[in-house]
């Protein structure tokens, strides 16, 4: 992971959006796309930017569950909560990752190589139940394929 | 029609008639996010380097979904004379090569072919509209789908793009707004308010500048109908929306497109641009002296903001938290002005109502509800995919149609008619697909995901987790929403590990009493999946709490699981397999040692016939008999 940008860096990025139309969002977007997750000095930025408080942009940046305040890990695992996976066991495969990467939903391992977390229905459901692993489908799993999985990803494999 | 659009439209369709007569082979690949999860960008590549080994005079190109999202990735292959062409399916990487091959040779390729879509069907494959998943569709909406680039803005004109607009062009607002009135044209996210007089609300509104707004936050889960729409003909929405602006005044439009659905971003993202760049959007549009700007924009991870006044909160004030209405968004919407918001369907069917007329469009069935409505189906069936049909049919219909019947070994046991705060419908097959019936059990048709469930499946697990899900995307505004959902998730979670008490069904009918005071939907309709289902499924509950029984064996704290027979070899893979080690050498096998057991079932997919799944609590009379089995 490089370093965390520097405000000069920070006011580039973002010097083209304006106060009051509807650029919070965006902007965000655009730091988050740049670096992988959204710093405290970029909060700080971006409301300089914008003409507001970093209590409001903050605030944004928690309502949302994709705007990190973390650097992902090196492999992201995303467990699809949605009901075509559900109806097909899984929930199932949740425990069975969560044990076997030991692991709380949205947490990361300490050594930040695999981090587990929620991905909401993106109606790939032909493939349910499913996970993504780095925004790649893995699907018709099994718990034990998860199980099996998640040992190839703690291996490093 | 205005003489610049004319020309746009003219020197597309010459475009699409010199590419259809170049002589050379075509071989489209559906491109969107089902067809990329089964390795769609891979055969693209591959076919290229095919194509280019074979020396084969071709051109690879792309299209949205046809629909059969179980069968991805779908190939079409036109004869480079232009006399037939073939929809093949499952065209995994693995099997380009041998594809390309036999195209090369002059063959097709039965064995993966779905169907004929133009020209005669063959000895081995017959016409794509008699299998039996394209019978009933009328495909409106999904015209295009399969067959015209959805990133090639040409390929929509030459196909009666535009065509709606240009006829709104010249029409005054109130007969635009009669048009989409008189066609019945309903909401499509499972409200079903008449869309034309929330257009006329804009039109009569006061204030300026005015917007407009669509809402792509399908959010939904299990459903998918809005993003097959947008990768697959991203132009609809924009002139839909068009449209609506001649009809309603409006000077910009929103396009909120939820962050699940990137690639649905980027074809939207690029429609707009090219409409722009064709002088259809921006000043003087087509030199008629009107404006429109469309801004499309991406969500970050929201549920609520599917409602339309958190969706516009998140436009303009940050955090997405529904309004307290009124005012509603037509007085006071997008910056406090005047705001329409429709869904992202509903915007797509006016091209098709001006082009044709209200009467062709409202005509295709005899439901009150009128015109064509996309469905996604999911769950326990065979088949997971998108179709467009007339409001009416039955669920059984739409099972053995639609969704190639129930997977082997299921039975129907129930499905959700659209969303989380929908409900949970029984097995009943004679229920048909309009809103009424839907109200009436009080429940309601959603925005067009359908999630069978099977007999494995338990209700209150299933509401353990619609409940979850409401809490975890309650906005916090209303406590009766974030407390209450969460009491219900409580309560719920109890009953599931062997909790439940009698006085559970008082404590959900106080919460179903309490939610409706939430100032939202979302708040409003989260117990209707609890009420509905306590109601529809009385039995597997009053089991869950009085008998501590799981019938299903889903609810963790009701089952264990205990190995049958404790020589089976399978059991050696089983616990090298099980996460927590909770398959212990016992003599000369393996017996589970209950503690450390998660329930998670794996080993019982290994080893089936030495694993199986008991009740926790309730009295084993087979027990010696099992055991010595």
């Amino acid at each position: 992971m490089t370093a965390e940008p520097g405000v000069q860096e920070l006011r580039e990025l973002v010097a083209e959006f304006e106060p009051g139309r509807g650029h919070v969002m965006p902007a965000l977007h655009k730091v988050q796309d740049t670096y992988g997750y959204i710093t405290r000095t970029a909060i700080e930025v971006v409301a300089r930017q914008l003409n507001t408080t970093p209590a409001l942009v903050y605030g944004t940046v928690s309502f949302y569950s994709d705007f990190r305040t973390h650097p992902p890990a090196e492999t992201e695992v995303a467990w699809c909560c949605g009901p075509a996976c559900r109806v097909m066991g899984g929930d199932r495969i949740r425990e069975a990752l969560q044990q076997e990467l030991e692991l709380p939903l949205n947490g990361q391992t300490p050594d930040h190589r695999i981090g587990l977390h929620i991905g909401q229905c993106n109606g790939t459901c032909s493939e349910a139940p499913q996970v993504w692993v780095n925004g790649e489908v893995v699907g018709d799993l099994t718990v034990a394929k998860a199980i099996r999985l998640a040992r190839e990803l703690k291996a490093g494999e | 029609m205005n003489s610049r659009l004319e020309a746009l439209i003219s020197s597309a369709k010459q475009s699409w008639a010199s590419e259809q007569a170049s002589g050379r082979v075509r071989i489209n690949v559906t491109l969107d996010t089902s067809s990329q999860a089964k390795g769609a960008g891979q055969v693209i590549e591959k076919l290229h380097a095919a194509v280019a080994a074979k020396k084969l005079v071709a051109d690879v190109g792309i299209t949205g979904s046809w629909g059969f999202c179980w069968m991805e990735p779908c190939v079409t292959v036109r004869t480079a004379a232009g006399t037939q062409t073939v929809l093949y399916a499952n065209v995994t990487p693995e099997r380009v090569d041998e594809l390309i091959e036999k195209v090369a040779a002059g063959h097709d390729m039965p064995e993966l072919a779905l169907g004929v879509v133009e020209g005669n069907p063959t000895a081995d494959i017959p016409l794509l509209s008699d299998h039996p998943f394209m019978q009933g569709q009328v495909r409106r909406l999904m015209a295009n789908l399969g067959i015209t680039d959805p990133e090639n803005i040409d390929h929509y004109l030459a196909h009666g793009g535009y065509e709606g607009f240009g006829k709104a062009l010249e029409m005054d607002a109130e007969a635009i707004v009669k048009e989409i009135l008189d066609s019945g044209l309903g909401g499509r996210a499972g409200g079903g308010f008449p869309a034309g007089r929330k257009w006329d609300f804009l039109r009569t509104a006061t204030a300026s500048p005015r917007y407009l707004v669509c809402n792509a936050d399908e959010g939904d889960p299990g459903a998918w109908v809005n993003r097959v729409l947008m990768e697959g003909d991203p132009h609809l929405i924009v002139e839909g929306m068009l449209i609506a602006a001649l009809a309603g005044h409006a000077d910009a439009g929103y396009i909120y497109i939820r962050y699940e659905y990137p690639l649905a971003f980027a074809r939207l993202k690029k429609a707009v641009e090219q409409a722009y760049a064709k002088g259809l959007l921006g000043k003087d549009i087509l030199g008629s002296g009107k404006d429109f700007e469309i801004v499309v924009f991406l969500g970050a991870g929201s549920y609520v903001c599917g409602e339309e006044t958190g969706l516009i909160n998140s436009i303009d004030s940050y955090r997405g938290m529904p309004r307290i209405k009124p005012p509603f968004p037509a007085q006071a919407g997008l910056w406090n002005k005047p705001t329409n918001v429709n869904n992202v369907e509903s915007y797509a069917n006016a091209p098709m109502i001006m082009r044709n007329g209200a009467h062709w469009w409202s005509s295709v069935s005899d439901a009150k509800e009128k015109g064509t409505k996309m469905f996604t189906f999911s769950g326990s069936v065979n088949w997971a995919g998108c179709v467009e049909i007339p409001f009416g049919p039955t669920i059984g219909e739409v099972i053995d149609r639609w969704c190639g019947g129930m997977r082997p070994g299921l039975e129907l046991k129930g499905f959700q008619p659209g969303g989380p705060l929908s409900g949970i419908a029984t097995a009943n097959r004679d229920l048909t697909l309009t809103l009424d019936p839907y109200r009436e059990l009080g429940m309601f048709l959603g925005g067009g995901g359908i999630v069978f469930f099977d007999q494995h499946t338990c209700t209150v697990d299933l509401c353990s987790y619609f409940l979850g899900f409401c809490e975890d995307e309650s906005c916090g505004r209303c406590t009766t929403c974030h407390g209450g959902t969460q009491r219900a998730v409580e309560i719920l979670r109890r009953i599931q590990a062997g909790g439940g008490r009698d006085v559970d069904f008082e404590n959900f009918q106080k919460l179903v009493s309490t939610l409706v005071w939430s100032n939202c939907f979302h708040g409003q309709f989260a117990m209707t999946t609890v009420k509905t289902a306590v109601k529809a499924f009385e039995d597997e509950w009053r089991e869950h709490i009085f008998d501590k029984r799981c019938r299903a064996g889903v609810c963790q704290g009701l089952i264990d699981y205990r190995v049958r027979s404790a020589g089976d070899p399978a059991l050696t893979e089983a616990a090298e397999l099980c996460p927590t080690g909770a398959i212990v050498p016992d003599g000369s096998g393996y017996t589970i040692d209950d503690p450390r057991c998660i329930r998670c079932g794996a080993c019982k997919e290994v080893a089936p016939n030495a694993i199986e799944v008991v009740d926790r609590f309730a009295v084993r009379v087979a027990e010696g008999a099992a055991a010595g089995g």
